[in-house]
């Protein structure tokens, strides 16, 4: 025997009012629900200030639970990076990991709910180039606190995950996770495993190969001398040849005795999503909602502020690269779903148009009622068709990097940002950095600047 | 019949027990060798079976008698580095562990401290120099020097592909001379997993 709606809730509701009472009691909780990235504004402007403990107060303060709880771990984990806590951040992006696994299934209820009421329904996974980060990052918080064998862990696991994303969807060649693979040989390098070192600085240069056609990056020119120096005296055929510019950071093989810093700057703040959203006017008002909407993120770039950096440490200095521009693959990566996301939103459109037909239709011999309750239908159609601006907010915009070999010992290091018009930002000093013969030390910052004084507009078109 | 207040008051409270009750964490103490595997990665069972792969066959193989038989005495291991080379973050501690208890345990293998350990044991020493008895007071310069010293790797192989993976795992360890490099006795345990991740949650 099948059960009607109203008799699965276990009480005897008259069929005609439970849709009512549902979209009425969307129209009461959803108005609360601001979009994401509206939210997170707040924790973002407390980290540019680097006053990371009202940040992390602010981001308690959202309450980031349920289906946005990845968003929780990613950005608290970046705060705790931030402030030096690599061992906590690592257990937060572990945790962004776990759920990652978890989140691989499919949910059904998600998946219905995303057609019916909107995308924030589903947990937040990340993006492609989000999730790959995730690995970045804890290598090198492993790194910075000398654990390289850990890092290494982290190289492996990338391996599986980039070849599973690939496998997924093979046309996006751009997520090639370049900078991951390179910061791998890296790591790998460190650890002893050249050959493995080799085998990930060979994909990282195809990978910003693959990548270039959207960043415009070209492979950067560091990686091009690892790659060579590992592929020994006589290269491959396909192997590139270094084209070092002046000023670049010199490496281990220009003076076997040296060590090398490594400085990597998390540049600015990566972009966020706006909601923009399509109003039309019904022209069949009687039969449907008044309004129909469709809602889906828009892409809002921030500016980034640092163009370039020099990191010095007495005589010798190095300029800096850019390994990875988050912003750029973000773009492409709303790009590429913004044909499915759009092709929800209209089904929602004309499910949420439909169950506005029906309503009306049973309700229209009860006068008084059945008018508040066409109206609560239609604003229940308006306010509950939002767009999915989640994403993880405290990503850079780029990653800048550069690497000078120093001889063995103590070095007092100074670190030079300059934006476009080559004014100076800021100075950083880091006093007293050991350096190893043979070995990388890793060394990081951030300077996020004012890119959240970026408005975030939410565009509507009646 | 109707209910009274006193009735309904007592409904509420049962039913309110049995949800809230629902909520409160689970905790349930399980025999120690019980095999639960929840995500597929490395787990307590599987430490469990090198430990017990590497004790039976680290024992039995002929380097503490040849050693013995020689010199006449028990041979001193050290434990090194067991490296891991794997894809999984793997606490390597509890099987090392357990091999060293079934050494020292077995009378036939004496056990020194590792690198790790012996910073705070000359500390305590040096400690002592100031404040202990004299007549209890032990020496620097006397601790025993190693034999062997027990190194070894982890490494993985994972084949994976949609929801489902392989994952072969390897752990080789080795004893090697102190004295002159020589391998006397080499331990592997290979584990292989078929995972299949859940489609809908």
């Amino acid at each position: 025997m099948a059960i009607s709606p109203d008799r699965a809730f276990g009480c005897d509701l008259p069929g005609r009012q439970l849709p009512g009472l549902l979209v009425l009691l969307a129209v009461f909780v959803l108005p609360g629900c601001a979009t994401y990235s509206v939210g997170i504004a707040k924790v973002e402007h407390e980290t540019s200030n680097r006053n990371l403990s009202a940040a992390f107060k602010s981001l308690d303060e959202l309450k980031l639970t349920g289906a946005d709880r990845m968003l929780y771990y990613l950005n608290k984990g970046i705060l705790l990076r931030f402030q030096g806590d690599y061992a906590a951040s690592n257990l937060q992006f572990e945790s962004a990991k776990r759920l990652l696994e978890h989140l691989n299934a499919i949910s059904v209820t998600e998946q219905t709910g995303s057609v019916v009421v909107n995308d924030t329904v589903k947990a937040y996974e990340g993006t492609g180039n989000e999730q790959y980060l995730i690995y970045a990052f804890k290598e090198l918080n492993y790194l910075q606190s000398g654990n390289v064998d850990d890092a290494a862990v982290e190289a492996r696991q990338f391996d599986i995950k980039q070849r599973l994303t690939a496998e997924k969807d093979p046309s996006a060649a751009y997520l090639s996770g370049a900078f991951v693979r390179y910061l791998n040989g890296m790591v790998y390098e460190e650890a002893g495993e050249s050959d493995s070192a080799r085998i990930d600085y060979s994909k990282a240069v195809d990978g910003y190969k693959a990548q270039s056609s959207i960043t415009g990056l070209g492979v950067p020119a560091d990686l091009k001398s690892d790659l060579d120096r590992l592929e020994g005296p006589r290269p491959r055929s396909n192997s590139i040849r270094a084209q070092k510019p002046a000023g670049a950071a010199r490496q281990s093989t220009d003076a076997p005795d040296n060590g090398e810093v490594v400085f990597i700057l998390q540049d600015g703040l990566g972009p966020t999503l706006a909601e923009s959203i399509v109003r039309i006017v019904n022209p069949d008002p009687q039969n449907g909602a008044v309004i129909l909407s469709v809602a889906v993120p828009r892409f809002i770039q921030r500016p980034v502020p640092v163009t370039r950096f020099e990191l010095s440490g007495g005589s010798a200095s190095a300029s800096s690269e850019l390994v990875d521009d988050v912003n750029a693959i973000a773009r492409k990566s709303l790009e590429d779903r913004l044909p499915a996301i759009t092709a929800r939103a209209v089904a929602r459109m004309v499910l949420k148009n439909a169950m506005a037909r029906k309503i009306k239709n049973q309700n229209r011999d009860n006068e008084s009622g059945g008018m508040l309750l066409s109206i609560v239908t239609d604003v229940g159609a308006i306010v509950s068709e939002r767009a999915d601006t989640r994403s993880w907010s405290l990503l850079p915009g780029n990653i800048l990097m550069a690497r000078l070999a120093l001889p063995p010992g103590k070095h007092d290091l100074k670190v030079t940002y300059y934006n476009h018009a080559g004014n100076v930002l800021a100075v950083r000093d880091y006093d007293a950095v050991s350096v190893v013969a043979g070995r990388k030390v890793f060394v990081s910052d951030y300077y996020l600047g004012n890119s959240t004084t970026a408005k975030i507009p939410v565009v509507g078109v009646p | 019949m109707a209910m009274n207040n006193r009735g309904w008051i007592m409904s509420a409270a049962v039913v309110a027990v049995l949800i809230l009750g629902s909520c409160s964490t689970e905790v349930k103490r399980i025999d120690v060798n019980q095999v639960r595997d929840i995500s597929g990665t490395w787990n307590d069972t599987d430490s469990r079976l090198v430990s017990e792969e590497m004790i039976r066959d680290s024992l039995s193989a002929g380097w503490i008698n040849r050693y013995s038989l020689s010199l006449r005495k028990a041979p001193v291991v050290i434990i090194g580095k067991i490296r891991n080379l794997s894809q999984e973050h793997i606490n390597t501690n509890t099987f090392v562990n357990d091999l060293e208890r079934a050494f020292v345990n077995s009378g036939r293998v004496d056990v020194v401290a590792s690198s790790s350990e012996r910073g705070d044991i000359r500390d305590e020493r040096a400690d002592m120099d100031l404040n202990a008895a004299e007549v209890t007071r032990k020496e620097m310069g006397k601790e025993a020097g190693a034999d062997y010293m027990l190194m070894g790797t982890i490494n993985t192989i994972i084949d994976a592909s949609g929801s489902e993976q392989i994952r072969f795992y390897q752990v080789d360890l080795t004893l090697v001379s102190l004295a002159d490099n020589r391998i006397v006795w080499t331990g592997q345990k290979k584990l292989k997993k078929d995972i299949k991740n859940a489609k809908f949650r």
